[in-house]
């Protein structure tokens, strides 16, 4: 039977041997549960570092008249606080990350479709991160992580370098693209129809055409604007005949479906820890899986909204502004299923559990406030301010960043075989939920009272709600120290996992934690859906998998 | 398992206290929003800020509502359905995959709810966007870090306020010297960017006299946060009167004519700064600052006055500072298109000099 099932398993049914040399096995890695891992940690250290630029930020801000650093060095702080977090943290994470770690073993595969490739979207990563931040021993962007020409054309020369960081982190991103999609299509195992897929995967497979297609948009937006600092070439200085206006259309065509790259992986990411937890199927998982197509189909179609101040044609302002309406439909689809799938359900209140439920009530909120960017009437007063600015902190720290979390303390048993310690999760959950709101709540009545974003100084009347959020986010920042903590401590003293310590159901708690280098002994075949807990597994094959028999196929024989 | 089941196909008395209590937090939320005294929070001046005023408390209050019900249910939920400790290890919740109606339904409404908005939204951008220019005329100038504004019948540019009267439909065009800003009065409930090379209107009538602060809300360089100095003033006629006339006159000196397309202009004096910045506003979205082939509608002018290759300018005169003022007054259609005049411009004499004391000054 199981030979049966590994010789169907097709292209990917043949195990390489594993590589020997720590070098080879955990630096120069072809392996993708390494190189997921090896994007976590740098995502992880550059989040550390982007924190540091955000506290910077909160401790200017507790004072009207700013003080704690100047202007320029302010300017500067924020802006590549806002392209490290984004570029940096939540994209490489959520895709490269997560991605990496999981979604071939959902899939029942050994490896990604390019490991070589892979390789190298990895270590372009960190080189380019390192690039961002030495920027600031020249002088570092200061126009905000969106760096609109012409002022960005005034920049110090360090803007340069955040174009070629930029760029590269966006040749990193499409190479994950291609090789997710093509592993998503090629190399799933036998009886994984695209309507049993695990909700995770739907969620990397809409990601990935954007990371392919968007980030194109923005490579070439780069470049314009890497030409036009270095050799004068004026594609966006309207006084040598350049449009200012070109840049925010090539730049935001990338930066609207980049926030549905922040987004969608982190949906499977709940979409995964929420049946777990609530012992329950997820609820309508073809409407969730479609609307991720949806959303990832729509997005390219909005990006606009960001430029209704910009003057952008009477036509287009309705246009782009019922275009980005669409997209409240599938996304509260998705939000009213999560939360149709705890009905019901026997929940356990584990830490991701905790972190996934936090993700739905916080994400909703920055949808809702959404609304009110995305219509012209309203936007056209809260543009540029610290609405906005609560808006997306909302979608992408109590979203996506609350996804990470959940998907930290789901997985990190798989990958190191340890659980994280549940009571320090707990109380990092509280401690960033609460200092979150304290942080992020009142930005949305600054911004409607007059409060303009990228400020380092303001209004004296806006000084108390300004400390009360520099107070929240320093109990923010206590919160992710204990994530911080928990990890250095879990990794070596936490409680042995085993194969399945929270009794889910997809593929890759069904074998080894770690799992073996090459995952499956034998491709498994797979039935059905993984989210039936009141049936058998709905997969054959997986007889040997936790046993000590060696794969049927390591034989050395390697074509 | 088979007991679950049971469970499954009813709601439960608990189910519908919670969605009561639910509802009735719901309605208080939004009935909290339509009476919000949000004028308290910040004024509202114009028509239209009033009309967002309204549209903005619907949308809050809808949005309450529904934020009232998703987390209500999240949390009724998640510790009604909470696992207790005397179940079996391996106890598993209602095994439901979905619910084809209740899925109709919950896409059905919130799509119904999207063309609302959409239609009420549509309105009200109508009455914002859609008007027709009229009335007071008033052009603002984004520099960094400050606002300049000009009127048609002011010579020069007044610094510091902008004076409206009440009642008075205003046109207001915005533009750029430099980079972007964006000129954004919070009691207007309105904004919208000065971009260079660009003209931008916005259109509105203010029915309520006061000073108002004036906020650049697009960054636009070092001192970006401290570009919020300025005021919009809306007075009564009278009053709006003798400040329009007291400025005049105390202008008077600044140039001496309105934009004419006639008579001799003094060029000494020019200041090649001013005309720098009104080069950039008027004239660098038709010419380059390329040499004379990098073409847009008209030709590149550098060094148009110091070109050994072209020593005419385009209508056949030599190319000195006369006469490119001469061009500038007078207009030029040629080969390439039309130069327009000074009127058209809307360049005083004062500003002719200005500008072509910048041209004289590129080599
Ligand atoms: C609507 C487009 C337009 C604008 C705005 C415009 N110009 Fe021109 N300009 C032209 C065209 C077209 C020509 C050439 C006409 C031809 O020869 O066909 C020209 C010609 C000229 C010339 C003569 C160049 C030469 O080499 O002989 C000068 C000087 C000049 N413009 C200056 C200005 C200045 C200064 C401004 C701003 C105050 C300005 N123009 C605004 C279109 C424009
Ligand atoms: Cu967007
Ligand atoms: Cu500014």
């Amino acid at each position: 039977m199981s030979v049966a099932a590994a010789h169907s398993g097709g292209i990917a049914d043949h195990i390489h041997p594993e590589p020997q040399g720590f070098v080879r096995r955990y630096v120069f890695s072809i392996d993708h549960k390494i190189i997921g891992i090896q994007y976590l940690i740098t995502g992880f250290v550059f989040m550390m570092l982007a924190g540091l630029l955000a506290e910077t930020i909160r401790t200017q801000l507790l004072n009207a008249s700013g003080g704690f650093v100047s202007p320029d060095t302010y300017n500067e702080v924020y802006s590549v606080h806002g392209s490290a977090m984004v570029w940096l943290v939540i994209i490489p994470i959520a895709t490269g990350g997560f991605g990496n770690l999981v979604f071939p073993l959902m899939i029942g595969a050994r490896d990604v479709a390019f490991p070589w490739l892979n390789m190298l979207s990895f270590w372009i990563f960190p080189v380019s991160g390192l690039m961002l931040f030495s920027s600031f021993l020249m002088g570092a962007p200061a126009a905000g992580w969106t760096e609109y020409p012409p002022v960005s054309l005034q920049g110090a020369p360090g803007t340069t370098m955040w174009c070629a960081a930029i760029f590269l982190v966006g040749v990193s991103s499409t190479l994950t693209g291609i090789n997710f999609l093509v592993t998503i299509l090629k190399m799933r195992a036998p009886g994984m129809t695209f309507t049993r897929m695990p909700l995770f995967v739907w969620g990397q497979f809409a990601t990935a055409p954007l990371l392919m297609i968007a980030t194109t948009a923005l490579a070439a937006a780069l470049a314009a604007l890497f030409m036009e600092r270095v050799f004068g070439v004026p594609f966006y200085d309207p006084t040598k005949g350049g449009s200012p206006v070109l840049w925010q259309h090539m730049f935001w065509f990338y930066s609207h479906p980049a926030v549905y790259i922040m987004i969608l992986p982190l949906f499977g990411i709940i979409s995964e820890v929420l049946p777990t937890f609530s012992r329950k199927p997820i609820f309508g998982y073809k409407l969730i899986a479609f609307s991720s197509m949806a959303i990832a189909l729509l997005g390219f179609m909005v990006w606009a909204h960001h430029m209704f101040t910009s003057g952008l044609a009477p036509f287009l302002q309705v246009l782009f502004m019922v275009m980005t309406f669409t997209i409240a439909v599938p996304t509260g689809v998705k939000i009213f299923s999560w939360i149709a799938t705890l009905w019901g359900g026997k929940i356990h209140y584990s830490t991701a559990m905790l972190f996934a439920l936090g993700f739905l009530a916080l994400f909703t909120f920055g949808g809702i406030t959404g609304v009110f960017l995305a219509a012209v009437p309203t936007d056209l007063d809260l543009h540029g301010t610290y609405f906005v600015v609560g808006h997306f902190h909302y979608v992408l720290v109590g979203g996506s960043l609350m996804g990470v979390f959940a998907g930290m303390y789901y997985w990190f048993a798989k990958m190191s075989g340890r659980l994280l310690n549940e009571t320090l999760g707990k109380v990092h959950f509280w401690l960033f939920f609460v200092g979150f709101n304290m942080t992020f709540l009142p930005m949305h009545w600054l911004g409607f009272m007059g409060m303009p974003r990228w400020v380092a100084t303001y209004d004296p009347q806006f000084q108390f709600w300004n400390r009360f959020e520099s107070v929240g986010s320093y109990i923010m920042t206590l919160g992710i120290l204990c994530f911080f903590i928990n990890v250095i401590y879990s990794i070596r003293a936490g409680k042995k996992a085993g194969p399945n310590p929270w009794n889910a159901r997809t593929l890759e708690w069904q074998i080894p934690s770690p799992p073996n280098y090459y995952n499956f002994k034998h491709i498994p075949t797979v039935y059905g859906l993984p989210y039936d807990f009141s049936q058998p597994l709905p997969y054959t094959g997986l007889e040997d998998e936790l046993t000590d028999s060696p794969p049927a196929q390591l034989t050395g024989a390697h074509h | 398992m088979v007991e679950q089941k049971a469970q499954a196909t009813s709601l439960g008395r608990g189910f519908w206290i919670a969605t009561a209590v639910m509802a009735v937090a719901a309605v208080a939320g939004a009935i909290y929003w339509v009476y919000a005294p949000i004028e308290s929070w910040v004024p509202s001046i114009i028509l239209t800020a009033h009309q967002v005023d309204v549209f903005f408390r619907f949308l809050a209050a809808v949005g309450t509502a529904i934020y009232v019900f998703v987390v209500g249910y999240i949390v009724y939920f998640t510790i009604v359905f909470g696992a207790k400790k005397t179940d079996p290890p391996d106890a598993i919740g209602v095994q439901i995959h979905d619910n084809h109606k209740l899925e109709f339904w919950w896409t059905f409404f919130p799509t119904l709810l999207v063309v609302i908005i959409a239609i009420v939204s549509y309105l009200i951008w109508a009455e914002i966007i859609l008007k027709p220019a009229s009335g007071v005329v008033v052009e603002a100038i984004g520099h960094q870090f400050n606002f300049t504004f000009r009127y048609p019948q002011i010579n020069g540019e007044v610094t510091d306020e902008i004076h409206l009267p009440v009642n008075v439909p205003v046109t207001l065009n915005l533009t750029s010297s430099d980079v972007i800003h964006s000129f954004w009065v919070p009691a207007m409930r309105l904004k919208n960017d000065t971009i260079p090379g660009m003209v931008t209107a916005i259109k509105f009538t203010p029915y309520r006299t006061g000073r108002y602060p004036i906020i650049c809300a697009q960054f636009c360089g070092t001192l970006h946060s401290t570009m919020n100095k300025q005021v919009l003033v809306v007075e009564d006629e009278a009053s709006f009167n003798a400040w329009y006339h007291g400025m005049q006159l105390k202008n008077a000196h600044v140039s001496n004519a309105l934009p004419s397309t006639s008579g001799t202009i003094a060029l000494t004096g020019g200041d090649a700064a001013a005309g720098q910045a009104l080069f950039s506003q008027k004239c660098s979205a038709c010419h380059a600052l390329g040499p004379f082939d990098q073409k847009i509608v008209g030709p590149g002018l550098r060094g148009v006055l110091h070109d050994p290759k072209h020593p005419t300018l385009v209508d056949g005169d030599p190319a000195t500072p006369e006469n490119a003022a001469k061009i500038l007054q007078q207009g030029f259609t040629g080969p390439m298109g039309t130069m327009p005049n000074a009127t058209t411009n809307g360049l005083s004499d004062k500003d002719i000099a200005n500008v072509v004391a910048y041209l004289n000054s590129l080599k």
